[in-house]
């Protein structure tokens, strides 16, 4: 039934979303990429893909810098695109896909100002995708409080902030546990969206990939607070209630003190088992990077979806990770550590 | 002599082509290559097939190009910015060479790349300047701005200071007279400028931090102003904010400045601040003449590079066509020469050879070992070669669009050259529209020089590139309209009527013609307004469409025999042609003797009734030997016997040549082996490169008997049913030829034929305003909509109905090396 209306609202787009998924580096392009001697050889070999001619008009001599600002460009480009495009419920989709940009901008923005790095430096590394008007002036804000009342009071974030309005200077750590508490409240308001709004199959597929993303965090989280004085009770708050460790592993996790434990707790799940294991010297990172391409993979596996889009945007992203990887280790002439770009495709 | 008379013959079948090497000495490559892509004769095959992008050889020569391409791509959007023209050369003809000048040689290119280098460096140093200038000069103009709305704001509230004492609190109070009174100048506002788009934003910031106590006012600029980060002018607005406390006017001006806008000091005296506006003033005028001045060099700079720009990136453009060409041959560094391979259609060898031997012979050098060109023997298959001109062009664009002929098969693009026009003349069938047709491809066939070397759009093109097709379209369809005495749906009485009507009759009888002779050309026009008159012209035209359709796919079936012969398959011809054709022949073809015959026969004379051919055609297979209503005797037998041939031609075009293909298997598997060796080493007797480029050969695909037996099971499947379901595709001649009749006739009785009947000043006018609304209703519907319906149903006939009788389309278009298409990608 539910191919039967989809493609009035959404056929356009998922059709084009799947174009842009064939534009993907497949395997084989990385190995021609991998291959180069200097930037303008890359440049030569990404022009043959869907990249095309994006660089043509940047002189020589490249920088790393440049090439990843120009494929993020064109990533928000066809974003900006799909987004005009979309209607009613897919609109409100594309809208929580980009309340994640605005956390992470609203935390450097403010980490930017109490450390007082100049305005217009933080601005240019803030996410484009995660842009609003009034983000520059969340600058001004001081405390908490005001940062609230004045700015983000305006902005679609405003009710996940109802948490963390408690927490009361702002240093590095109460940064950090604001923006966790943020993201715990947004991945719990786009799991319940998904939940609630989304139909068959979208919602099924969209929980997955939200379930692997919340236990990213929760494990992350855990990870990076061995030696602060948040207590396992703070902990607990910051975890997203729902995921595969939900709930049994968040207890366990936010007692652990070291690596050794969070091992344990995370390797009681099937699909995480391997995520320790450091041979071939791949780290941690590297895992959930393996692990959420093959889950965005899988995503295209069924059609009159608008998980895609989310699929197609996170396997984007780790296009330009990976380029900007290879590019670096080119400039750097580190070569043998080129090979750990993760490709699925 | 010989060179001519070939040239012209690769209409019916693609151009004869060899492979030919070329050994160039790498002294004269470019100059070589040059000349080659002047003739536009060959196309290049490319020997570094495995060789990455980036490690060909001449990679770092491209790269240098690109560059210059990409700064001249920089001036060319600097000129679309400021509105300058490119000078282009007038459009060439794409019949003459003219466009492209002579070598240029190896030093000038450096020149270029010199060239381009110094002008951008240039161009960008001097819009860096004018940009910085703009700055500044929007610094001012904003500065003034502010000055003169504050001003304004300040004289506003002077003479309603009573009410606005009333809005204020006390400290404003004697702030806002103290300032007035030229007394101690406390600054309690900000003043500045902001972008309109942010103004809403600001407000609601401002609003919330100063916990509802704002005091703002702002007035737009009406004039766009310069904005240094999108480079672009944009609308702004002016604002006045009020607060009082340091600390909140800090706050302030810090969230403005947060959001982008530019804050400005204003002197609250009204002495000095009319002093600071004419200070400013004195300052903009300055900043505009020294902008002027940058402006105008900065213009004059870029409007000398619109004049050359074209011919400039013309001259790159080959430059780089010829090292990619480079790239794609083996260089072979200890020979010095560079070895190419490419197809030359025959007939152009002569002149290749001719023009390249030119070369070796010119070079001064004495020493450099000349041209050598080897014709090489290959098992590779050619590329599809159709020579046209502008006449053929379009016809033959329109079997390309389904496929590419396979190498040396019939082109189906000749007979499509009458058959196109003609089917669609049968649905269009109307003199006068056919008439309007022709009058419009005249006026593109008579003016395409002109048209030629205009800028045309795409939809535009598209008719001009099909412009003969129109005329002959127009043409065809004039003559069916005649045939169908159709004009706008009136009928013609050119002729005196074969039938007689009665001369005596009263009111609302039935009256019978009778008929006293033949009408001398097409429909009598006494059928006209008949009541039966449907009943006749649909049964004519119904059995038209019939017989047309049987001629048009028997004609295309006889290309398969020809194709057969040529490529000397006679097992395609036992196999697939005969028993194909008997079957059709024994259904469609009997049908279609049939029709003939009970034309030719008078059955009001004889006293029968006519027997219907349809029920005649389906008791044939449903009840074989069962003769309803005789059409001529023995016509049982023969019936029998056409079924019973085409019954046993099924399983003969099924098992035949699968069969023929086994045994051939059987036969050839002991000295296959052999066989093999013995070729290749023949072939490759006279080719250096055969040890490089052996790799890439074409995939030979083995076929198996199981391939073979399924592509047959397919193709019978097909024949069969296609017989039954192209004939009747063919009906909607038949049918497009009705509605468009009728259609007409409509249109005509509707408006225009209302009008005849009045006099006096209310009949010109009726008739005036009718023909307009006629006239144009013609065009719109009938002339350009269903001319397009009736062509869509024509290229269908063409592409499926007898196309899939003969034609294989696996070849691959010739795509020579030719400047004319570096530089104007698309045409040609």
């Amino acid at each position: 039934m539910e191919g039967l209306f989809f493609n009035i609202d959404n056929g356009y787009i998922e059709g084009l979303v799947r174009g842009y998924k064939n534009g993907l580096l497949t395997q084989s392009q990385y190995l021609n990429l991998v291959q180069c001697d200097n930037l303008d050889d890359l440049k030569l070999q990404l022009s043959s893909t869907d990249y095309g001619n994006f660089l043509s008009n940047v002189p020589s001599p490249l920088s790393t810098s440049v090439i990843q600002e120009k494929s993020s460009d064109k990533l928000y480009g066809e974003f900006n695109y799909i987004k005009s495009q979309s209607t009613d419920l897919l609109t409100k989709f594309m809208d929580f896909i980009s309340y994640g940009y605005m956390i992470d901008n609203v935390a450097l923005m403010i980490t930017g100002t109490i450390h007082e790095r100049d305005r217009s430096e933080i601005l240019e590394r803030c996410h484009p995708l995660g842009w609003f008007d009034t983000l520059p002036a969340l600058s001004v804000a001081t405390d908490i409080d005001s940062l609230y009342s004045t700015v983000l009071i305006d902005t679609p974030l405003a009710p996940y902030f109802k948490n963390c309005l408690s927490a009361d200077d702002l240093d590095d750590l109460n940064i950090e546990i604001i923006r966790n508490t943020l993201y715990k409240a947004y991945l719990e308001d786009f799991y319940k969206f998904c939940q609630e709004k989304l139909p068959i199959p979208s919602n099924e597929i969209m929980l997955r990939l939200l379930i692997f993303e919340a236990d990213r965090r929760s494990i992350n989280i855990a990870l990076n607070s061995f030696d602060t004085e948040i207590t396992p009770d703070d902990k607990l708050k910051l975890f997203p209630n729902f995921g595969k460790l939900y709930p049994f592993g968040h207890t366990q996790l936010s007692q652990t003190e070291d690596i050794e434990s969070i091992k344990q707790v995370v390797e009681s799940i099937g699909e995480y088992k391997n995520f320790f294991d450091n041979s071939n010297g791949k780290t941690l990172e590297d895992h959930f990077y393996q692990l959420e391409m093959e889950l965005c993979k899988n995503a295209f596996t069924q059609q009159f979806t608008i998980s895609t889009i989310w699929a197609w945007i996170k396997s984007k992203e780790q296009e330009i990770r990976n380029i900007t990887w290879i590019a670096e280790c080119i400039a750097q002439n580190q070569k043998d550590r080129i090979n750990n770009y993760i490709s699925v495709y | 002599m010989v060179e001519t008379s070939s040239k012209e013959e690769s209409i019916f079948r693609s151009a004869e082509m060899s492979l030919i090497q070329l050994y160039i000495p790498t002294e004269i490559s470019r100059q070589s290559l040059y000349c080659l892509g002047k003739l536009g004769t060959i196309q290049f095959r490319d020997l570094n097939a495995k060789v990455n992008a980036f490690q060909r050889s001449f990679v770092q020569e491209i790269k240098r190009l690109d560059n210059v391409e990409r700064q001249y791509r920089f001036f060319s959007n600097e000129l679309a910015i400021r509105n300058i023209k490119i000078t282009e050369e007038p459009y060439m003809d794409s019949e003459s060479n003219d466009s492209i000048g002579s070598l240029v040689k190896a030093s000038e290119i450096d020149e270029y790349v010199e060239n381009a280098n110094i002008l951008e460096e240039r161009v960008s140093q001097l819009i860096d300047s004018s940009e910085t200038l703009l700055k500044r000069q929007m610094d001012c103009e904003q500065a003034l701005h502010v000055l003169s709305c504050s001003d304004e704001f300040f004289k506003l509230n002077s003479t309603q200071s009573s009410d606005l004492i009333a809005l204020e609190d006390d400290d404003d109070q004697i702030a806002l007279s103290s300032l007035e009174n030229g007394g101690a100048p406390i600054v309690n506002f900000v003043a500045g400028v902001i972008a309109r788009s942010k103004i809403l934003a600001l407000q609601k910031i401002l609003w919330r931090s100063l916990r509802g106590n704002l005091y703002m006012n702002f007035t737009e600029i009406s004039k766009p102003i310069f904005d240094p980060k999108s480079k672009k002018f944009i609308d702004k607005n002016c604002f006045i904010i009020f607060a009082h406390g340091d600390l909140l006017l800090s706050r302030i001006r810090k969230i403005c400045e947060s959001m982008d806008s530019d804050l400005y000091f204003v002197e609250p005296d009204t002495v000095a601040r009319s002093k600071q506006i004419s200070e400013v003033q004195n300052r903009s005028a300055d900043i505009n003449n020294v902008l002027d001045t940058t402006t105008r060099s900065l213009n004059a700079e870029l409007s000398a590079i619109a004049d050359e720009l074209y011919a400039w990136w013309n001259v790159i453009k080959l430059e780089k066509s010829i090292y990619q060409i480079q790239n794609s041959c083996y260089y072979d560094l200890g020979r010095k020469c560079l070895i190419a391979e490419g197809w030359v259609p025959n007939s152009e060898l002569q002149s290749v050879k001719s023009e390249l031997f030119k070369i070796s012979n010119n070079s001064t050098d004495s020493e450099t070992v000349p041209i050598i060109i080897n014709i090489l023997e290959t098992t590779r298959t050619p590329p599809t070669f159709h020579r046209t001109n502008k006449f053929t062009v379009g016809f033959q664009n329109i079997c390309d669009a389904y496929g590419i002929a396979t190498y040396r098969e019939i082109n189906a693009g000749l007979p499509t050259i009458v058959t196109f026009p003609f089917m669609f003349a049968i649905m269009f069938g109307d003199a006068g529209h056919g008439f309007i047709m022709t009058l419009a491809a005249l006026t593109l066939v008579l003016n395409e020089k002109r048209i030629l070397a205009m800028k045309r759009d795409e939809i535009f093109d598209m008719a001009f590139v099909g412009r003969y097709i129109l005329l002959l379209m127009g043409i065809f369809s004039m003559f069916t309209g005649l045939m169908y005495n159709d004009i706008f749906s009136v009928s013609t009485t050119f002729f005196k009527s074969g039938w007689e009507w009665p001369s005596g009759f009263e009111v609302g009888d039935t009256v019978f013609a009778k008929q006293v002779g033949v009408y001398a050309w097409g429909f009598d026009p006494v059928w006209h307004g008949a009541e039966n008159a449907l009943l006749f012209s649909n049964s004519y035209k119904m059995k038209l469409s019939i017989l047309m359709g049987y001629m048009h796919m028997s004609y295309s079936y006889m290309f398969s025999l020809a194709n057969h012969i040529y490529f000397n398959s006679m097992i395609d011809i036992i196999g697939n042609f005969i028993p194909g054709l008997l079957f059709m022949q024994g259904i469609f073809g009997y049908l279609s003797i049939c029709i003939i015959y009970k034309w030719s026969v008078d059955w009001i004379h004889i006293g029968k009734s006519p027997p219907g051919l349809l029920n005649m055609l389906i008791s044939m297979f449903l009840s074989p030997g069962n003769i309803e209503e005789e059409l001529y005797p023995h016509q049982a037998t023969v019936q029998i016997i056409l079924l019973l041939i085409a019954l046993v031609c099924v399983p003969w075009l099924l098992l035949l040549k699968p069969m023929y293909f086994k045994y051939q298997l059987s036969k050839k598997h002991h000295y296959h082996q052999l066989q093999d060796n013995e070729s290749s080493a023949a072939t490759d007797a006279n080719n250096l490169l055969a040890d490089i480029n052996n790799d890439d050969d074409e995939v030979h695909e083995e076929h198996t008997f199981g391939d073979v037996m399924i592509h047959q099971v397919i193709h019978t499947i097909e024949f069969c049913l296609n017989t039954v379901s192209h004939t009747a595709s063919y009906l909607r001649l038949w049918a497009l030829s009705l509605a468009h009749a009728q259609l007409s006739t409509v249109l005509w009785t509707m408006t225009i034929s209302n009008t005849f009947g009045m006099t006096g000043f209310i009949g010109v006018f009726a008739t005036v305003v009718m023909f307009a609304f006629w006239f144009c209703l013609t065009v719109a519907i009938l002339v350009v909509m269903e001319g397009t319906s009736a062509m869509l149903h024509s290229l269908r006939l063409h592409w499926v109905e007898s196309m899939s009788k003969f034609f294989e389309g696996e070849g691959t278009l010739f795509e020579p090396f030719d400047f004319k298409t570096v530089l104007n990608p698309g045409t040609v």
